[in-house]
């Protein structure tokens, strides 16, 4: 059983959160349960995320799942983001069982940012 | 440059100390062939031999606590020390009385025991402590009652470094005729402490946070016929028949060695380390939302314990690295539950889960301490940029 509590990739993406901010007049959405909270921003380009920002306040392993989501949908489809799994993102990251709850908050973000961008909604409102 | 040499800052000493490398040539000296390693117990000559290791470590560690070497009992450590203690001697004066006291700012290996002794036919009452974390003597004074037996109340905390006034309790344990235990693990060897006028009947210590080895600890027990322990491990009759089991040598002799090197450097570290303490809050105090946990006059320098509004302590302590720093006790670090301790002192959960306790030792240099504020300083910066403002 290893003693490390992180592993290489959490750390990295915990370290150098290059998606870590915020998009001017950009799609938004938040999310906060489970002591964490979560703001993501989208900006759009002919359907296609142009671009995802996200701030987030949790533990490391929320950190990092905020900064992967980022960093794997940036460029995809807009509607590819009612495709997010917690599940994925967790297995991707060997996030303990326990803190499930707290990628969920971050999935419920997303689905929210989702949501927001199929009905159009006036960039930079957030949604709650 | 980090004091270890290491590629980490090692500022986790209330934890645990590396062995003193003096120590650490006791102790090798002791394990291997050409060494003293015979059973103790045994007569022959090179049983006799051990033995006045084992003598020689119970003459130092009682000249450290001005005590009888012969009122020291050898464990594996503070947590059995603990353990014997409150058990022993809750067990010894059941027939007199089953009520116990002590606070819920103790360490886990005395709130346990007294919980498990809850559950076997014993009441405990838990004494609040006041917002500095101290024992407010006249509410201990007040719970005390005909059939109560046994306070357990610890020295020097280990998570915040408060300093409990233990020549006061152990008056008020006097007047009452109840025994009084202390938790001294993390105070022998770093506070001046004479057993002879001191009004303390049990004392619990352990070697590896004074730079001895793991594994080695004792307990004091005061000789007065109404002040015993009963044993809770049987089988062999070593040490009176209170603690069975092989004297482990080259550890106890480790323990004396540590406790002698103690003596000598006491008073130069208590200085050294009251000084690294301050300038460490100097260097984070202006940190919006800081806050000292017990810090107050009695509180032991080898700790400075501080919380902060609206930082996620798990990313602080990875933030921090490479410092190595806890997050409350060592013991239950990887618990996510908030410090009882903390909690006990008033600290909201979202304080006390932000808690970071930097205690530093003998090592630890100036230069240290500065990378640390400045390591502090940023992981809090870097964590507040990163944070959403809350929608209004």
């Amino acid at each position: 059983m290893s003693n490390e509590p992180y592993n290489d990739v959490v750390r990295g993406l915990f370290e150098a959160p290059a998606h870590a901010g915020d998009l001017d007049g950009a799609v938004m959405a938040y999310a906060a349960d489970q002591g964490m909270r979560i703001a993501l921003s989208a900006r759009l380009s002919q359907g296609n995320i142009g671009a995802l920002r996200f701030r987030a306040w949790g533990c490391p392993h929320f950190i990092a799942a905020a900064e992967a989501f980022c960093t794997d949908f940036e460029g995809r489809p807009a509607r590819q983001l009612a495709d997010f799994r917690a599940s994925q993102v967790m297995q991707t990251l060997s996030v303990p069982v326990e803190k499930t709850g707290r990628i969920l908050v971050l999935e419920d973000a997303v689905r929210s940012l989702g949501q927001s961008v199929r009905d159009g909604s006036d960039p930079g409102q957030g949604i709650q | 440059m980090m004091t270890s040499g290491n590629e980490y800052l090692y500022l986790d000493y209330a934890a645990t100390t590396p062995v003193d490398k003096r120590v650490a040539e006791t102790m090798a000296s002791l394990i291997a062939i050409d060494g003293d390693f015979a059973n103790p117990s045994a007569i022959h000559i090179a049983g006799r031999r051990s033995t006045a290791h084992v003598e020689q470590a119970a003459d130092r560690l009682a000249t450290l606590l001005n005590c009888q070497a012969r009122d020291l009992i050898w464990t594996s450590g503070a947590t059995e020390s603990n353990n014997l203690a409150i058990a022993g001697a809750a067990a010894y004066r059941a027939i007199r009385g089953k009520h116990l006291m002590t606070m819920p700012t103790e360490h886990k290996a005395v709130t346990d025991v007294f919980r498990a002794l809850g559950k076997c036919g014993y009441e405990v009452t838990w004494l609040e402590p006041d917002e500095s974390g101290l024992l407010d003597i006249e509410a201990l004074e007040a719970a005390m009652r005909d059939d109560t037996q046994l306070v357990s109340i610890m020295h020097i905390n280990n998570e915040t470094g408060v300093t409990q006034d233990i020549a006061r309790i152990g008056d008020c344990c006097r007047r009452h005729d109840v025994l009084f235990h202390v938790d001294a693990a993390q105070s022998v060897g770093k506070l001046p402490l004479d057993l002879t006028s001191l009004p303390v009947d049990l004392m619990s210590m352990t070697a590896h946070k004074i730079y001895g080895p793991k594994g080695i600890g004792a307990l004091y027990v005061v000789d007065r016929p109404d002040c015993h322990v009963e044993p809770l491990l049987f089988g062999g009759g070593q040490q009176r028949g209170l603690r069975p089991g092989t004297l482990p040598v080259h550890l106890i002799a480790a323990f004396g060695r540590a406790a002698n090197i103690a003596m000598d450097h006491m008073a130069g570290d208590f200085e050294h380390l009251t000084g690294l303490r301050d300038q460490l809050w100097r260097g984070i105090r202006e940190v919006r939302g800081i806050v000292r946990n017990g810090g107050g006059d009695a509180s032991f320098p080898s700790i400075l314990n501080v919380s902060v509004d609206d930082i996620e302590g798990e990313s602080l302590l990875l933030a921090l690295e490479p410092l190595c720093v806890a997050t409350g006790s060592a013991c239950n670090s990887r618990n996510q539950e908030p410090s009882s301790v903390l909690r006990a002192l008033g600290r909201s959960d979202e304080l006390a889960q932000s808690a970071v306790r930097f205690s530093f030792g003998r090592p630890t240099n100036a230069a240290d301490v500065d990378f640390a504020a400045r390591q502090y300083r940023s992981a809090i910066d870097r964590l507040r940029a990163l944070a959403p403002e809350q929608p209004a």
